[in-house]
């Protein structure tokens, strides 16, 4: 933890009985990484549940002043990703690109180092990862990644970041033994056999969805939504925004324009401001989050957009199940 | 003991007789412990009921669904939605019957009592399990549950696992219904608000920085306000949904549309959220527990809430939730209630 002393440092903490991401300030505190896995996923430390842009004020002469507020400059490490969380960050990385580079998400991801934890036994009961195309020890948008070997970690670098990590952090490592890199396969191939929530062959679904558009399917199955925002705030890779201005005082004029997580499950969503809303009842919002997962992230970044992590099902009040949700798609109408 | 059977032939015959459109109800849960709602429409799914203590649920949430379903309609089915309540449900519904919300003709109330026990608190159960995952939870004799892991079955005193609000609870069986399954037995509960005592002893600075760290962990998601069968607002003082926009709207309205809470999570606006929707409740919090149940972080809102009970029977001498023709505490006032604020 001293030689980190460079670097700001994320790791999971256990506050009463949950785990989130918190920073650990002092070299003293011991990172605890014997948890399962934390409710708001680290994506919250790269995409900020609030970020601000830029801060405006009118001076005395009535002039006014915009000042961009960037992240700060410190290097970040995130310890104890599960690979759910860091393949959702990869999957984020291609929506903050392409022809527009964000900014504000770029330059805390360029400046965090990811070391993942690979999960020996599923962290939860939800977990579903190898049905979208994932693994308990994926190394998609990792850095490091560590196998906990009971008495030992086993550090795998995967980047060039996870090269300057592990080289600054020399003495505390060994080299691996052969019996070492043996037991890291033998656990591997042992955690995917323990997934047990599992759909066979989901390749058809984005096909299956596009004609499902206008089906009364999606009513039934919305039936209970209670439109809180818990399946998208705690999802690792939803990252619709809203932008707003935060006026402080208007005379003279002091405010901030300021990003916020925001759902496509809360009713205003797409409210218009012409009042029109293209999607005012649960089933459109239901189905849209099932597309946009399933069908259009497909169509756009040939990937499915769930990384099997299991929050939306573990933490949904009613009991909306996701998986159940696809079993029942891909047989529908047969 | 609660038979499941006469639950599943009471629903039966009403379904039946076409005297429900549906009944909202509990069945197995897909995944896990806790049960799922359901919505039963014909009598042959009865089957797929389920009562036992992991029926935490407050399914009267659903009626304010019902109600807007109806709204829409050009000529809407007019007969009553069956729902199946417990202690706590019941008085929610009388909340809503108090305030005309519903009348009484559009719910049919399958009243079910908790007899000697109450329901579960997933928390504690697994807190209690430690590493082991629990399959099913039932009622055993002599206050016990009988909880079924992979490893078998073990029996655990029911006070140990009862949800907070179970172990105060002051009508174990419902207030109102249309039939009741079960006896209106007593349970020897705890002193009413026992659980507010804690933090009651706390200085004020204490209180804010509990307040304080709480509340810094909420992630906004608006659940607690989304589970709760009192908050059917059309238009909640979060939202901006009916901004009512016609032609001649300026851009200049739009934009400078009233914002009373922004949208960042920060200590600021999550109190404010928080309290107003507390003061919302006012005389209208049954304690059902299901904002805390729903908040993913465990927030304790149960406290807040509560509160409001609290102050509705100490001030005003106010029960709430028990008599469906009693007036509402705020849109009521009796001669006797206290002035000393008055200045």
């Amino acid at each position: 933890m001293k030689k980190l002393g460079s670097y700001k440092l994320y790791a999971p903490r256990k506050d009463e009985d949950i785990w989130n991401y918190e920073t650990i300030e002092d070299s003293e505190t011991l990172v605890d990484l014997d948890y399962q896995n934390t409710i708001v996923a680290p994506k919250k430390i790269i995409f900020p549940q609030r970020e601000i842009f830029l801060e405006f004020s009118t001076s005395n002469d009535n002039s006014l002043e915009i000042r961009e507020v960037l992240p700060d400059d410190k290097p970040v490490v995130i310890i104890g990703l599960r690979p759910c969380d860091g393949r959702a960050l990869a999957l984020m990385d291609k929506v903050f690109s392409g022809e527009f580079k964000d900014t504000y998400y770029w330059k805390r991801r360029d400046q965090a180092t990811l070391v993942g934890l690979a999960c020996n036994t599923p962290p939860s009961a939800n977990c579903f990862c190898l049905t979208v195309d994932g693994s308990p020890h994926s190394k998609e948008g990792l850095d490091i990644l560590l196998t906990d070997l009971g008495d030992k970690f086993y550090a795998e670098s995967l980047t060039e970041k996870g090269d300057k990590l592990l080289g600054e952090a020399k003495g505390l490592f060994q080299d691996p033994k052969p019996e070492d890199k043996k037991e890291v396969k033998k656990i591997q191939a042992e955690s995917d056999e323990k997934i047990s929530r599992q759909i066979k062959n989901i390749k058809n679904i984005s096909a299956k969805l596009k004609e499902m558009f206008d089906s009364p399917f999606w009513d039934e199955e919305s039936m209970f939504c209670i439109r809180c925002g818990i399946c998208t705030y705690l999802c690792p890779t939803c990252h619709c925004f809203d932008i707003n201005d935060e006026v402080a005082s208007s005379s003279p004029l002091k405010g901030k324009r300021v990003r916020t997580w925001d759902t496509c499950q809360f009713p205003d969503f797409t409210m218009h401001s012409s009042g029109h809303n293209p999607r005012p009842d649960k089933a459109s919002r239901l189905r849209q989050r099932m597309f946009h997962k399933f069908q259009y992230f497909v169509e756009l970044y040939q990937n499915f957009q769930c990384t099997g992590c299991g929050r939306c099902i573990s933490y949904c009040p009613v009991g909306i199940d996701i998986i159940k949700v696809l079993d029942k798609v891909k047989d529908y109408g047969a | 003991m609660v038979k499941i059977e006469s639950l599943r032939e009471e629903a039966k015959n009403l379904l039946k007789e076409g005297k429900v459109k549906y009944i909202i109800g509990y069945e197995s849960g897909p995944n896990g412990l806790l049960p799922k709602p359901i919505f039963i429409k014909k009598p042959e799914e009865v089957e797929k009921l389920i009562w036992d203590p992991t029926c935490v649920f407050n399914l009267t949430r659903f009626l304010a669904d019902e109600k807007r379903r109806k709204a829409k309609e050009k000529q809407p089915d007019q007969r009553p939605v069956g729902v199946i309540a417990k202690g706590c449900d019941s008085r929610a519904i009388v909340i809503l019957l108090q305030e005309k919300f519903i009348n009484r003709n559009d719910v049919y109330i399958l009243g079910v009592s908790c007899e000697k026990e109450g329901v579960l608190d997933e928390r504690k159960l697994a807190r209690k399990l430690k590493n082991r995952k629990p399959k099913k939870v039932e009622f055993g004799e002599k206050d016990n549950f009988i909880v079924t892991t992979e490893e078998g079955k073990i029996e655990i005193p029911a006070k140990e696992l009862l949800a907070d609000r179970c172990l105060e609870c002051k009508a174990n069986f419902p207030v109102i219904y249309d039939v009741l399954i079960g006896e209106k037995t007593q349970r020897d509960g705890e002193k009413p608000f026992k659980a507010l005592e804690k933090i009651e002893s706390l200085s004020q600075e204490e209180k804010w920085n509990f307040w304080k760290e709480e509340l810094s962990k909420c992630i906004r998601c608006y659940a607690c306000r989304s589970v709760c069968p009192m908050c059917y607002c059309d238009e909640c003082v979060v939202d901006t949904i009916n901004f009512a926009v016609t032609a001649d709207t300026s851009a200049e309205e739009k934009a400078q549309k009233i914002k009373w809470i922004d949208k960042s999570p920060v200590s600021s606006e999550n109190f404010v959220y928080h309290l107003v929707r507390a003061i919302h409740l006012a005389g209208r919090c049954v304690d059902c527990g299901e904002c805390e149940r729903a908040c993913p972080l465990e927030i304790p809102l149960r406290l807040l809430n509560k509160k409001m009970e609290k102050e509705a029977k100490e001030l005003f001498g106010y029960e709430v939730g028990m008599d469906p023709t009693q007036p509402s505490l705020v849109s009521s006032f009796k001669d006797e209630d206290p002035e000393d604020f008055i200045r």
